[in-house]
């Protein structure tokens, strides 16, 4: 079997445009990243500013509470005044701040949507909230040592990029980079979707004639898989290294965690293009046209191309995000890179392998017994 | 060696094959003569349960063939209409990796490998790859890579399509090769003469139907021409005609541009007779020859057209 794998390896290295599409044109697109998000690029590298979360507040009774925000104003905060409540809520629609806090018995917080900064905002309220009873007994009893308990709690910025973020980075910018790795990890259904075309007898003369060998079909579409994997898996490495080393950006240092995510990613691209490969019903151009359908409109709902749209998906239709491939994949690199959470990080990589495998026997039972009705 | 029985494909309401019966003998050459579309490569592709067919039965070496019937596709070996060979490797590496799906051992597959490339004379071009062949070379990569492994039973599927004459008898001497180290052969085409030259057995199909089965003596004995007289450069009105097809064994005449043919039934002085009958009325005329029946004649008697048509 070895001896095929050779020449397999072989073949589809020489083909040039394969290789083109599947290792130059991602590292093209990584350098034209790198430089269309120009100081936003090298934010990822850890040179940025914190950037401050831009609030109102509405003072409906006195309390601790606009003490322990205004503390924290310029540093972690940027207090933007409004005339009214209407005048707030109007801010918060235009996107000119991230919430609006109530100053009431129970301080209370409205946010305009899910994000980093309303995360921000929530943190600091249930900060406050778990130490309100301590802020009103130093205030009672020892009213000069207030300001020293308020900026005890209100160091904000240290408790948020330690605490919060487990993983290496918090730029947005990144995103976009684990997205063209995943969705560079999806386009090995190209490379798929071609190397079935020479298993099947009705669309070339070479799949006529490896069908008509004594070698199992099983046997051939195993070591196409391997090869293919194992070339596409060395194609994302060589992007993931040139992103990471080259360009300097930022995408975490569990290198484990990223082998095994590039890994899973290169065999969902190539088995999700072994499968729809191997639909017998369809002419080579309109399998050629689905793997171009089956890389982007997964990508598409995974926010590949428009980050929002997975929580759009989320919230409306979240099963989709589950079965998604590429959604698990980007998951996956979220996982790893930015949410550091373990147990999602697994769930993400046992849904990659069994969809690779489901993939996989669908591409065999396509081929397996086939006659067809024209070659 | 192959029972084709009562065969059925049909393309949508076009029918590809029409109750096809063939039997082909261990040791034989052959032959599936008919003009293109006549059904040739679905027959082939039928035989080897690449094709879905709607009635009848295909047995390979005693059992009935399907996708899955290794044991029998190990023994056979086929040589595709299309080009079938990988443009990313060389000649060498080509032959060698067909050869290994067939062949595990890695010493007996590089002996075949090598007989292989001296059989089709390709010893030149080891290292060269497909694109920088021509035509008939690459025919004989092809070739190479579906004869490697020494099947019992070799399919060749109209393998000398374009292809120089050199090329092409090179091709034909290697059947007639193969088939003397024990491999029986089928052999489609629609050039007769190649037919006529390698088969043992031919069998003449149209519309998927076969329409006679036999050696070439057998088929030429099996229609009523016996002798074609070919006279060039000949001026022939309307009576000239008549009297030329009132002679004896003269059954059928054409006349086009001052060419005329005459077909008649075997019999002795049938060239004399005609030259006489010119001479005697002062009829001018060019070159005079006579053929012996083709395979041709046994097409077009058969379904009255040429087998080019």
């Amino acid at each position: 079997m070895l001896f095929l794998f050779k020449y397999r390896f072989i073949q589809i290295t020489r083909e040039f445009s394969v290789m083109f599409w599947a290792l130059t044109f991602p590292l093209i697109l990584a350098t034209l990243f790198y430089f269309s998000f120009g100081r936003a690029g090298l934010s990822a590298t850890g040179e940025s500013e914190w950037s401050v979360v831009n609030v109102c507040v509405i003072e409906n009774k006195a309390s601790e509470f606009p003490s322990f925000l205004k503390a924290l104003d310029g540093d972690t905060l940027n207090i933007l005044s409004a005339s009214s409540e209407d005048d707030a809520l109007h801010m918060l629609d235009e996107g000119e701040i991230s919430g609006i806090y109530y100053v009431k018995e129970t301080p209370s917080l409205t946010v305009g949507k899910n994000g980093l900064n309303e995360s921000i905002l929530t943190s600091l309220l249930d900060t406050y909230n778990q130490n309100a009873a301590m802020l009103t007994d130093i205030a009672k009893t020892h009213p000069e040592n207030l300001p020293a308990a308020i900026e005890s709690i209100s160091n904000y910025r240290q408790i948020v990029k330690e605490e919060t973020l487990g993983g290496d980075t918090l730029d947005s910018t990144v995103q976009y980079f684990f997205a063209l790795i995943a969705y560079a990890c999806l386009s090995g259904a190209f490379l798929g979707v071609r190397a079935s075309f020479d298993s099947q007898a009705n669309l070339t003369a070479l799949g006529a004639r490896r069908s008509v060998t004594p070698t199992h079909k099983l046997t051939l579409i195993l070591i196409d898989m391997l090869v293919l994997v194992v070339i596409h898996f060395v194609n994302i490495m060589i992007l993931t290294i040139y992103i990471g080393k080259v360009l300097g950006i930022n995408l975490g240092h569990n290198y484990i965690a990223l082998l095994l995510v590039n890994f899973m990613g290169s065999m969902i691209g190539v088995t999700m293009g072994l499968a729809f490969g191997s639909l017998s019903k369809l002419s080579l151009n309109a399998k050629m046209g689905l793997s171009v359908l089956i890389t982007l409109i997964p990508g598409f709902f995974a926010g590949l191309m428009f980050v929002n749209m997975k929580n759009i998906v989320e919230q409306h239709a979240p099963i989709i995000n589950r079965i998604n491939p590429a959604a698990v994949l980007s998951d996956a690199y979220y996982c790893m890179g930015v949410y550091n959470d373990a147990e999602r990080f697994t769930r993400c990589i046992l849904t990659l392998a069994v969809m690779s495998i489901l993939f996989l026997a669908a591409a065999f039972f396509g081929v397996r017994r086939e006659r067809y009705d024209s070659i | 060696m192959i029972h084709i029985e009562n065969l059925v494909k049909r393309y949508g309401s076009l029918i590809a094959l029409d109750h096809l019966n063939l039997d082909i003998e261990e040791g034989e050459i052959f032959g599936l003569l008919g003009p293109n579309g006549s059904g040739k490569t679905t027959a082939i592709g039928c035989l080897l349960a690449l094709l879905k067919y709607d009635k009848g039965q295909i047995t390979v070496f005693g059992k009935e063939m399907h996708p899955d019937s290794y044991n029998i596709k190990k023994n056979i070996g086929v040589v595709m209409q299309n080009i079938a060979v990988f443009e990313q490797m060389s000649v060498w590496e080509n032959i060698d990796y067909f050869c290994g799906l067939y062949i595990k051992d890695k010493a007996k597959r590089k002996e075949l490998v090598e007989e292989a490339i001296r059989f089709t004379n390709l010893e030149d071009y080891r290292k060269i790859r497909p694109k920088k062949l021509s035509g008939g070379l690459l025919r004989r990569l092809n070739i190479a890579c579906g004869i490697v492994h020494k099947p019992k039973l070799i399919i060749l599927d109209e393998p000398t399509v374009a292809v120089d004459p050199q090329s092409r008898n090179k091709i034909l001497e290697g059947i007639l090769e193969l088939n003397k180290q024990g491999s029986t052969i089928i052999y489609t085409s629609h050039y007769m003469e190649e037919v006529e030259q390698i088969c043992s057995r031919i069998a003449i199909i149209d519309h998927g139907r076969v329409l006679a089965t036999g050696t070439k003596e057998e088929l030429k004995n099996m229609i009523k021409t016996g002798e074609t007289i070919t006279i060039e450069a000949i001026a022939a009105d309307d009576a000239l005609l008549a009297g030329l097809h009132a002679l004896p064994h003269v059954f059928d005449i054409t006349y086009e541009e001052q060419v005329l043919k005459i077909r008649l039934s075997s019999a002795r002085h049938n060239l004399v007779r005609i030259l006489n009958f010119l001479t005697e009325r002062d009829v001018s005329f060019g070159r005079v020859f006579s053929e012996l029946p083709t395979l041709n004649d046994v097409f077009l008697e058969i379904t009255g057209k040429e087998l080019r048509d």
